[in-house]
């Protein structure tokens, strides 16, 4: 395989995590909202951690966007 | 649907285990009969014993399944070499390799008919997964010790209470998209084939998956490979 090819392999396997990880990222700050709103804090902070963390989720995703944008090796 | 008929689970089931017929069995014992173990035992033995008897003993001039094995094992190091230099490569080559031969041998397994692939169940990706997850950050204690926590507060210090949640869950979220990926990806082969064989396998229905199917299993192993590599020289280089 000429290296031209195995960069090419390389950046899509790279590339192919983009969106799968703005999905997850968006899902897990959600998650770790819900778990401290519902289970350790019993429901008295209800909506707000979860819409805090989803916040932080959703930052999460981008900085992950903007770090690919960012790379010296493209 | 109908159910796939897996040789294993038939025999263990003719010889009184308690194979389960969901995804998970209830006690112990069912869930060490249940498919996804005993395939991934079937491919773990495959993994020993074929390089044993093809490669017969090492010799300098090498034959035909020494050339065979020497192929693999040096395209993996080039592999691995071009992307984490050849010292880590050669730190992180046995796990590495294990896990690139494993989840190929396991992806591919699944398209012959009375076999079924491990990694289409999400526990055994899962595994994998957090096998390199703790390995990324054991590595990254070992290469800056206590600096390693600088890979998480970012560059500016008055950002940390900002940046710190943002990069926990960016990696935490590297832990689903690496196992739901390869789980999702095997899972569709498998699930599409026994839905092709079911409705017109007579016809051939199933072949351009089965092509499909070959190229998806060496291009997800390989995925899982490379994304292992970047996430391990992500963890051993300095901090931005």
């Amino acid at each position: 395989m000429s290296s031209n090819r195995k960069d090419t392999l390389r950046l899509l396997a790279h590339f192919s995590t983009v969106g799968m990880t703005v999905a997850f990222s968006i899902f897990i700050g959600v998650g770790i909202g819900y778990y401290l709103d519902h289970k350790v804090f019993g429901g008295r902070t209800s909506p707000w951690l979860t819409l805090i963390f989803l916040g932080f989720g959703v930052a999460a995703a981008f900085k992950n966007l903007y770090d690919m944008a960012n790379r010296k090796d493209l | 649907m109908e159910h796939p008929i897996l040789f294993i689970s038939v025999i263990l089931q003719s010889l009184g285990m308690p194979v389960p017929h969901g995804p998970v069995g209830d006690t112990l014992l069912a869930k060490l009969v249940s498919p996804h173990m005993t395939y991934t035992w079937l491919v773990m033995l495959f993994l020993i014993i074929v390089p044993k008897l093809t490669l017969g003993t090492m010799s300098l001039v090498p034959g035909k399944g020494q050339n065979f094995w020497e192929v693999i094992i040096g395209g993996l190091e080039g592999f691995m070499a071009d992307n984490m230099g050849k010292e880590g490569a050669r730190m992180m080559f046995p796990m590495l390799a294990t896990f690139a031969l494993y989840i190929l041998v396991a992806n591919m397994i699944g398209l012959m008919p009375g076999f079924m692939s491990p990694t289409s169940n999400l526990n055994i990706t899962v595994a994998c997964t957090l096998i390199v997850f703790f390995t990324t950050h054991i590595l990254g204690v070992k290469f800056h010790g206590i600096g390693y926590v600088k890979h998480f507060l970012g560059p500016i210090p008055w950002l940390i209470p900002l940046m710190l949640p943002i990069e926990l869950i960016s990696h935490f979220a590297r832990i689903l998209s690496l196992s739901i990926r390869l789980f999702g990806n095997i899972m569709a082969k498998e699930t599409l084939l026994g839905i092709l064989f079911m409705l017109a396998g007579a016809y051939f229905a199933p072949l351009p998956i089965l092509c499909l199917g070959v190229f998806v299993s060496i291009v997800q192993a390989l995925v899982f490979l490379l994304l292992s590599i970047l996430y391990f020289s992500a963890a051993m280089e300095h901090a931005h």
